[in-house]
């Protein structure tokens, strides 16, 4: 499946593009986050417990970025596993100038496998906006943290 | 009081008795399988692939095998040393296929390891702690894609994932090149045709649902070398065959039990990994073990039923005269051939003469391999494929023709002077009776009526359709000609002491209500109370042979043996009988069983009870010559032939323009199994059938993704019908004894499945026949009836 959308940040992009590529940053802004290591360049592990209905449980997984073109767009491969199942995704991040701020358009092809695919776009959806969601928002802690 | 002197007893064949076997069921006093506890018992959990194809790189069962309570991990590969390749039971080509998964996985839910455990929530936690890994391949999900070159293929030695090839049609095939020899005939007929219909229609793949999910419990006994199976299947005589082979066992070390087994639809046919595996694990950690499926598992790995694509041609004359049928057909299988997968599309070809004096037909049928669950029999088994396909095409030509649907029909039905009649694929039709069944369900239906009702709500501008199908099946499977485990049935037969009986048949029944139906026979042949007859059945230990129940042949091959039975005991209670009256001067072939008694014809006066000729029976003193003491007899039935029962459905469909959605308003289905032990059970099994046919009509459909992932495996993304989506069915029979058996009964288990699904989809086309429909794809989804009324075309 699918999952698209964009976002408006209040920073400048150069901000956004280095917060949103720092281990440090990320592991404190994705939900659920338990342990994010960078285990070779641009590589990461990571464990996250996600707490909702039937996708709930533990999963590890890898993150790898790609074709970084800062500030501009970086490509993420994940592939993550739990109980419930796993999720491979391939996912494309632009970062475009909006006045002050910054809108990132974001694109994934998710592959879902387990408990995870069969429930399909009728749970999956839901789930991955309200995730992306709580990381956008804190990101944007910071970027105004950055800014005070 | 005693029998002798109580009333007379009513004969029971023929009447509304209500079922003997209910009360336990819906009061929570019958044993499942789930219900039996042993001593020591520990249980099973199966590790299974999340992923539709690949290479097993690593299995890492520590984590699993280290917790507390885990008795043993074991992966497909270790398990092979224990248990073969599981064993088919059609001739076809097969490849290998390992109880649990040994190399590579080709489908979702395939199992890769079983843990043993102490408890069933240990066990599932254990199996949860394995990790695998794969080597991940393309999946192969459309079955036509994966004919082509290039396609990832399932197994070696199956080019482009094709299981079986046949073609029949024309005048036979040429076994050097395969290929027809002369079936220019068909060519020529639709070259001749006034009218050719031609389309492209999917029979979707359905999950069978039984209520009460697979499940088994194994007991080997080591020293005693003896091991007991009790499984939720439809035969527990082949079963214990089976199990037996591939645990290396005679059957005289086998015990298989069928207890109480909530639902089977022919997915409890197939003797599946699970039960093998319980069995050897049982005799390798020397403990009885239990596995019950859950809902999941279910939807995974119970065998799916359907998926047949067809590409039909159907050519007629102005007149309706259908002149030829071609028809190329495409099974997709699923990943394996299980007990009968290749069989069942073969009888969709088969039975798609159905009710029609048919010309020419040719038929192509290709079975697919791809990486989704193994399909096998599912309620019709074939022939609901067949009958959808012939039956919306019928009716696309009488609406090319502007023809009557009824008419059509009427014009090219198999006359009855014509039985029995042999169609184009060989079979035999015993008998049939088509025209009176039709002009029956039309005035059930009051076909003119519902008619100009339809004309009258498109005047108001509502989407209503009515729409009709004759179908044609065959039950009562035998012979042992056609089927692969043998085709008859047994039966015992004992009066007990006191003038009771017990009796035991090898048909196997879930749901059937053999425990009544038979009962009520034999209260009839003995003439006494169906309160002193028990029935027993599903343990290979009580039934000492039998096949089990599948093919709606519980009657026609099991009631047949039972009669047979019956025949033989009451033969010698009344020899028994004779000689306590000897006195009198009374000849065995003189007397007849009346209200409890045994007496000379007309004679009532000159009778014993049957108590007290049972009592002798077994302390036979004087012993008359000749004779052994006791009464307990037994037969074999095997029919000469199926039998080919048929019927009219009638539906009137309305579809909501502004949410699509399909309301059945009305069904109406008139049934001819000859003749009826049991109206009332036999309405239950139509009711059921008819459920599941609309089922699959409006609601059901298993959807993988494009990389086989299962997307509908929970009640919530698979849709049920449910009680609120069906009207009142209105229900009627015709009656034509078939001459197979001495019962002239043919068999009504599948029987709704096969009309009521053509019936429904050609009310739901004609529904949308003003919008310039003229096919639509099951199910009837509102999504794709709001786009055919918004979009036209098909779907």
């Amino acid at each position: 499946m699918e999952i698209k959308g964009e976002h408006e940040f209040s920073g400048p992009k150069e901000l956004l593009y280095e917060l949103l590529l720092d281990p440090d940053v990320l592991a404190g802004a994705l939900p659920g986050v338990e342990r994010f290591e960078e285990i070779a360049p641009d590589t990461y592990e990571s464990t996250m417990r996600v707490g909702i209905a039937s996708v709930r449980g533990t999963y590890t997984g890898r993150v790898e970025v790609l074709e970084q073109a800062p500030p501009d767009s970086y490509r993420l491969k994940i592939d993550g596993s739990g109980k419930p199942g796993g999720v491979r995704a391939d996912a494309s991040v632009e970062l475009t100038e909006n006045g002050p701020g910054t809108t990132m358009h974001y694109r994934a092809d998710v592959k879902a496998r387990g408990t995870i695919a069969r429930l399909g776009g009728r749970l999956l959806g839901g789930v991955a906006r309200l995730l992306i969601g709580q990381f956008f928002k804190s990101i944007e802690q910071q970027v105004d943290d950055r800014a005070a | 009081m005693t029998i002798a002197d109580g009333p007379a007893l009513p004969k029971l064949i023929g009447e509304r008795v209500k079922r003997r076997e209910d009360p336990r069921l819906i009061q929570g006093q019958a044993t499942y399988v789930d219900d039996i506890k042993l001593p020591g018992m520990l249980h099973l959990a199966f590790k299974r692939s999340d992923i539709a194809h690949g290479v097993i790189r690593s299995i890492d069962t520590s984590a699993a095998a280290a917790m507390e309570g885990v008795e043993l991990v074991i992966t497909g590969a270790e398990l092979a040393e224990h248990l073969g390749p599981m064993p088919i039971g059609t001739p076809f080509p097969a490849p290998d296929h390992y109880s649990v998964a040994t190399d590579k996985v080709r489908y979702v839910g395939e199992p890769v390891a079983v843990v043993v455990a102490e408890d069933r929530y240990l066990a599932r936690d254990a199996a949860d702690a394995i990790e695998v890994e794969y080597d991940e391949l393309p999946a192969v999900v459309d079955p036509e894609a994966a004919m082509e070159a290039g396609s990832a293929t399932l197994h070696e030695g199956f080019e482009r994932n094709i299981a079986v090839e046949s073609y029949w049609g024309g005048t036979g095939v040429n076994p050097e090149t395969a290929q027809p020899e002369d079936d220019s005939a068909v060519d020529a007929a639709f070259a001749e045709a006034d009218v050719v219909v031609s389309q492209r229609m999917l029979n979707q793949r359905l999950a069978p649902n039984a209520m009460e999910p697979r499940g088994v419990v194994a007991h080997y006994e080591p020293g005693r070398e003896y091991l007991t199976v009790w499984s939720a299947t439809q035969n527990p005589h082949i079963l214990r065959t089976l199990v037996a082979a591939l645990m290396g066992l005679g059957e005289h070390q086998v015990r298989a039990v069928a207890p109480e087994v909530g639902g089977g639809f022919g997915c409890k046919i197939n003797i599946y990994g699970e039960e093998y595996v319980a069995a050897a694990l049982s005799r390798l950690v020397k403990a009885p073990v239990k596995w019950i499926e859950d809902r999941t598992e279910a939807f995974l790995t119970t065998t799916h039923g359907r998926d047949l694509l067809g590409y039909i041609d159907l050519a007629a004359k102005n007149d309706g005269t259908i002149t030829g049928l071609k028809a190329r057909i495409i099974a997709d299988i699923g990943a394996y051939e299980v007990l009968l997968t290749a069989m069942i599309p073969t009888l969709t070809g088969l039975m798609m003469n159905g009710v029609y004096r048919l010309p020419v037909v040719r038929h192509e049928l290709t079975e697919v391999f791809t990486n989704k669950t193994p399909t096998d029999a599912y309620r019709g088994a074939g022939r609901p494929e067949g009958l959808y396909f012939l039956e919306r095409a019928v009716d696309m030509v009488a609406r090319e023709l502007g023809m009557d649907p009824a008419e059509i029909r009427r014009k090219n039905f198999v006359p009855p002077d014509e039985f029995p009649f042999a169609t184009q694929g060989g079979l035999v039709y015993d008998s049939g009776n088509y025209e009176p069944c039709l002009d029956k369900a039309l005035e059930v239906a009051d076909w003119q009526g519902l008619l100009a009702e339809r004309d009258a709500a498109r005047a108001e501008g509502r989407i209503v359709g009515v729409g009709l199908s004759f179908y044609v099946e065959v039950c009562g499977l035998g012979p042992s000609a056609v089927v692969p485990t043998g085709g008859w049935e047994h039966s015992g037969v004992t009066v007990e002491r006191g003038g009771k009986v017990t009796a035991t048949t090898g048909a196997s029944p879930h749901g059937q209500g053999n425990e009544t139906t038979f009962a009520q026979m034999l209260a009839d042949h003995f003439s006494i109370p169906l309160e002193d007859i028990t029935i027993l059945h599903g343990d290979t230990s009580v039934v000492k042979q039998g096949i089990g129940t599948f093919g709606s042949r519980s009657q026609a091959v099991g009631g047949a043996a039972l009669i047979s039975a019956a025949g033989k005991a009451g033969d010698k209670m009344k020899q028994f009988a004779a000689a306590l009256m000897t006195d009198q001067e009374v000849s065995p072939e003189d007397l007849v069983f009346e209200d409890g008694r045994i007496q000379v014809e007309g004679a009532p006066e000159v009778s014993k009870t049957f108590a007290e000729v049972a009592d002798y029976a077994y302390v036979p003193v004087p012993l008359p010559p000749g004779m052994e003491p006791g009464v307990s007899e037994e037969a074999f039935f095997e029919p000469e032939n199926n039998t080919y029962p048929f019927g009219c459905h009638i539906s009137m469909v309305e579809v909501d323009r502004d949410t699509g959605e399909t309301k059945l308003l009305k069904l109406i289905a008139v049934d001819d199994c000859g003749n009826v032990i049991n109206p009332l059970i036999v309405d239950g099994q139509v009711h059921g059938g008819l459920a599941q046919g609309i089922g699959q009509a409006m609601f059901e459909e298993v959807v993988y993704d494009e990389d086989g992932q299962p997307v509908t495996a929970s009640f919530m993304d698979y849709v049920m019908p449910r009680a609120a989506d069906l009207p009142v069915f209105e229900l009627d029979r015709t009656v034509t004894p078939t001459p197979i058996n001495p019962l002239g009964a043919k068999g009504v288990g599948e029987a709704g499945t096969i009309g009521s699904t053509p019936c429904v989809v050609n009310a739901a086309v004609d529904a949308l026949a003003p919008f310039g429909v003229t096919h639509i794809e099951m199910p009837l989804r509102p999504e794709r009836m709001w786009r055919l009324i918004n979009e036209g075309g098909q779907s």
